[in-house]
């Protein structure tokens, strides 16, 4: 049978193979694991879901491909005679330790004189060109260039590094004072700064260097193969360095440029009395804890709330394809999960729509603890119509969240704290304590107007305020 | 494995398929009767007759019009421009009309066609005959760009050229129509689009195309064995579709990427790849891109000036070693 790229999220198109966990003859089980992908936003593990042999590997690691290519074919029947028939395809050749004349060579400084192809132009013409130059042409021009770049450079103690060797000196956190250079001026190259990493990572006293494969291997890898790589140390950054966007955090950057360019952001908040939600997690919250093995919190109150409601505020839960609106009929529930270095996921709960407020809850505490394990599967992120993004454990006032593409609205959970409401009563007003917090949601105004969004987030606060929480859990 | 020349593996190319399509006709300059002014389709006419391999009027804007109609109507032409630089003079064809219909007509029409020429210098043809034009068509939207280095390519990329239901530009270094190489029996194709690593190596990329490839092979050779410097080769083969997969994945192994175009500087397809590459794998670079090409001037005449201008074992080994020592 055919292995297949699967569809990570409606709006993928493209996976790309991080590594294979089997090789050609292995046998796999189903639900062995497989293979890694990577795509927008997220990494992954993809188990087998057939047992057999695997007699091809179509694409190597590091390659992308479209959703629905073939990666692999598995022989379902060949499980008791595989194994020694077909070799893998030879990797590709090491690198070959440095060649004995490598070795540093003075130098003189940047050449004063222009480019052969720009000095065999006539004079006319390498006038027109100028702004193509590099370097001011040789005679007449020299005063103006006061000095060879890399004689400036070595004078000023600055160092001249190529953009490999930045990006691995950042992410390994390598003293550059230390690494010897046998570049041209003594210039550190490539090999060096991995020779020096393979090097300390031999001495296992020096902790310094992250762990990994072969750090060789890693990052003379293309960038695509290189994403396996571990996260560096949050080290605080010197002045002025650029440390170098991991692939998630990359991914995450383009997603949030691409929404802010694409749906015009509208937000609105109401402020929300969690009284009784608030009591009847007090109420509960002792077997609930004991039944379910978490805690209640707010956000499954909110997330049946917002369902509720966007079953009467159909268009926010919807997707503006060309020039009109496609409805969702349910409800699949995106919950933001923060992982720290490893960035953002939206992992999808389905049909949210039609789960009661424990079972929200555990479908909350499913989702995030396993996007905390790294353990999420494709489908998990396919397929979002709404997004929930909670602050609150941070007692944050009020948040402005990105839409989720191309979902049409986000709505933010904030802190909820206590604080002197007044409450109109047939008797008079009177002032209580009560546990009170800010909802906000970022719409697309090319989806719904103000007033629409506006009557929707009434709906999710009167939910909130006024339900028989007691009997929806 | 045949041993054939690059000129017999446009012929056998062809004949390959003409046989298995009635559909495919060749058309052309001289290209029946004298079997090529380049002797690059003998025996065509003697197999195929006289209705599928036919001599032209010297009017090349003819011959392209021809070529584009009979596209058009159901056929799978092969039209033989002669010198590369005669794409001058028919730019109304290829670039508005050719390049476009599939596009305009909502693809209702293709041109499953090919333009065959004979492309660039080192053949003390002068000015107006050596150039390397595939820049030229490199800008136009719709046409593909094939320039194969070795006889076993001509044949299978001049096969899937003719097997592709868009226009083709399929350009042969005429400098190259004498020298061998194997060249598979029987039915042979390569898809369009794949670069071929040629050299494996670990300390810089080179990326050439057709007299270049050879060109750098002698180069790394010079290289590995003279200063322990070990290059890799990539032949494009073709410029579009470009295999950008190819080209990242082997510059990001080595750090260091060098173009050698035969081209003029200015707005080379090393140009292309150098920004390509600028934007895609900048964090990986170990030193900046070097492009090595013929001057931006017109080619000379004499002798001693053609072989100055043409990038040479030589100025490539002096262009490597500017990067890499």
């Amino acid at each position: 049978m055919n292995v297949l790229m699967p569809q990570l999220g409606e709006t993928v198109a493209e996976g790309t193979v991080a590594n294979w966990h089997k090789k050609v003859g292995d046998t796999v089980a189903v639900d062995e694991l497989l293979f890694d992908v990577e795509t927008d936003k997220v990494s992954m593990e993809v188990p087998a879901i057939a047992a057999g042999v695997i007699t091809k590997i179509l694409v190597p690691a590091g390659t992308t491909v479209d959703v629905g290519t073939v990666l692999a074919v598995i022989d379902s029947g060949a499980e008791a005679t595989a194994s020694t028939t077909t070799a893998q395809p030879a990797a590709p050749a090491p690198q070959s330790p440095p060649a004995a004349s490598a070795a540093p060579t003075a130098r003189a400084a940047a050449p004063e004189t222009p480019p052969s192809w720009y000095a065999a132009m006539p004079p006319s013409m390498n006038e027109a060109t100028e702004q193509y130059s590099p370097r001011a042409s040789g005679e007449g021009s020299s005063a103006a260039v006061a000095e060879a770049p890399s004689q400036a450079a070595q004078r000023d103690g600055h160092r001249r590094l190529s953009p490999a060797v930045r990006r691995i000196a950042a992410e390994y956190r390598v003293d550059l004072d230390s690494v010897e250079g046998s570049g041209r001026d003594g210039r550190i190259t490539r090999r060096n700064i991995v020779e020096f990493i393979q090097t300390k990572k031999n001495q296992p006293q020096q902790q310094t260097v992250a762990t990994g494969t072969s750090a060789a291997e890693q990052l003379a890898a293309a960038p695509a193969a290189r994403a396996g790589r571990p996260a560096p140390p949050a080290a605080p950054a010197s002045a002025g360095a650029v440390l170098p966007f991991t692939r998630i955090r990359k991914l995450t950057a383009d997603h949030m440029v691409r929404s802010k360019a694409t749906s015009p952001h509208v937000l609105q908040a109401v402020e929300v009395d969690f009284f009784r939600v608030d009591q009847v997690r007090k109420t509960l919250r002792e077997a609930f804890k004991a039944r379910h093995g978490h805690s209640l919190t707010y956000l499954p109150f909110i997330a049946h709330a917002v369902c509720q409601a966007l079953h009467e505020f159909p268009n926010l839960n919807s997707s503006v394809q060309g020039d009109g609106l496609v409805i969702h009929e349910n409800v699949n529930l995106a919950i933001a999960v923060d992982l720290g270095a490893e960035g953002l996921v939206a992992p999808v709960i389905k049909f949210a729509n039609k789960l009661s407020v424990s079972q929200l809850a555990s479908a909350i505490n499913d989702v995030s603890s396993r996007a905390r394990g790294g353990k999420l599967k494709p489908d998990d992120f396919s397929g979002g119509t709404y997004t929930l993004s909670n602050s609150g454990t941070f007692g944050t006032l009020i948040t402005a969240p990105i839409i989720n593409q191309p979902q049409v609205a986000i709505l933010s959970t904030d802190g909820v704290r206590k604080k002197p409401v007044v409450l109109e009563t047939s008797e008079g007003d009177t002032i209580a304590i009560r546990p009170v917090g800010i909802l906000a949601q970022s719409f697309d105004h090319r989806a719904v107007d103000g007033a629409y969004s506006a009557a929707f987030l009434d709906k999710v606060r009167k939910l909130l305020e006024n339900s028989h929480w007691l009997v929806e859990v | 494995m045949a041993q054939l020349t690059y000129r017999d593996a446009v012929a056998a190319a062809m004949a390959q398929e003409m046989r298995r399509d009635p559909n495919v006709v060749l058309l052309g300059e001289d290209v029946a009767a004298a079997g090529g002014v380049f002797k690059a389709t003998v025996g065509l006419l003697d197999e195929f007759g006289p209705k599928r391999v036919k001599d032209t009027p010297i009017s090349e804007q003819a011959i392209l019009g021809a070529t584009m109609g009979a596209a058009m109507t159901g056929l799978r032409p092969v039209a033989d421009l002669m010198f590369s630089d005669f794409f001058a003079v028919c730019w109304d064809i290829v670039a508005n009309q050719i390049a476009k219909t599939r596009y305009m007509t909502d693809g209702q029409v293709t041109l499953p066609l090919v333009i065959r020429s004979a492309n660039g210098g080192g053949s003390r043809f002068g000015a107006q005959h050596s150039q390397s034009v595939e820049n030229w068509a490199m800008n136009i939207p719709g046409l593909k760009i094939v320039a194969p280095a070795f006889p076993g390519d001509v044949k299978g990329l001049l096969a899937a050229a003719i097997r592709s239901d868009d226009p083709v530009l399929f350009f042969e270094q005429k400098s190259l129509y004498a020298t061998k190489g194997e060249v598979p029996d029987g039915e042979h194709v390569i898809e369009l689009g794949k670069a071929n690593v040629v050299r494996e190596g670990s300390d810089v990329t080179i990326v050439a195309l057709a007299l270049m490839v050879p060109r750098a092979l002698k180069a790394a050779e010079i290289l590995k064995e003279q200063h322990g410097i070990d290059a890799t080769v990539i032949d494009l083969r073709c410029l579009v579709p470009l295999d950008t997969q190819t080209i990242l994945r082997e510059v990001a192994k080595t750090g260091r990427l060098v173009t050698v175009e035969e081209n003029p500087r200015l707005c080379g397809w090393g140009a292309e790849i150098a920004s390509i590459v600028a934007e895609e794998l900048f964090w990986d670079l170990d030193g900046p891109i070097v492009r090595i090409t013929t001057p931006h001037i017109p080619l000379a005449a004499a002798n001693n000036l053609e072989d100055e201008q043409l990038p040479n074992a030589d100025r490539i080994v002096a262009g490597v070693r500017q990067l890499v020592d």
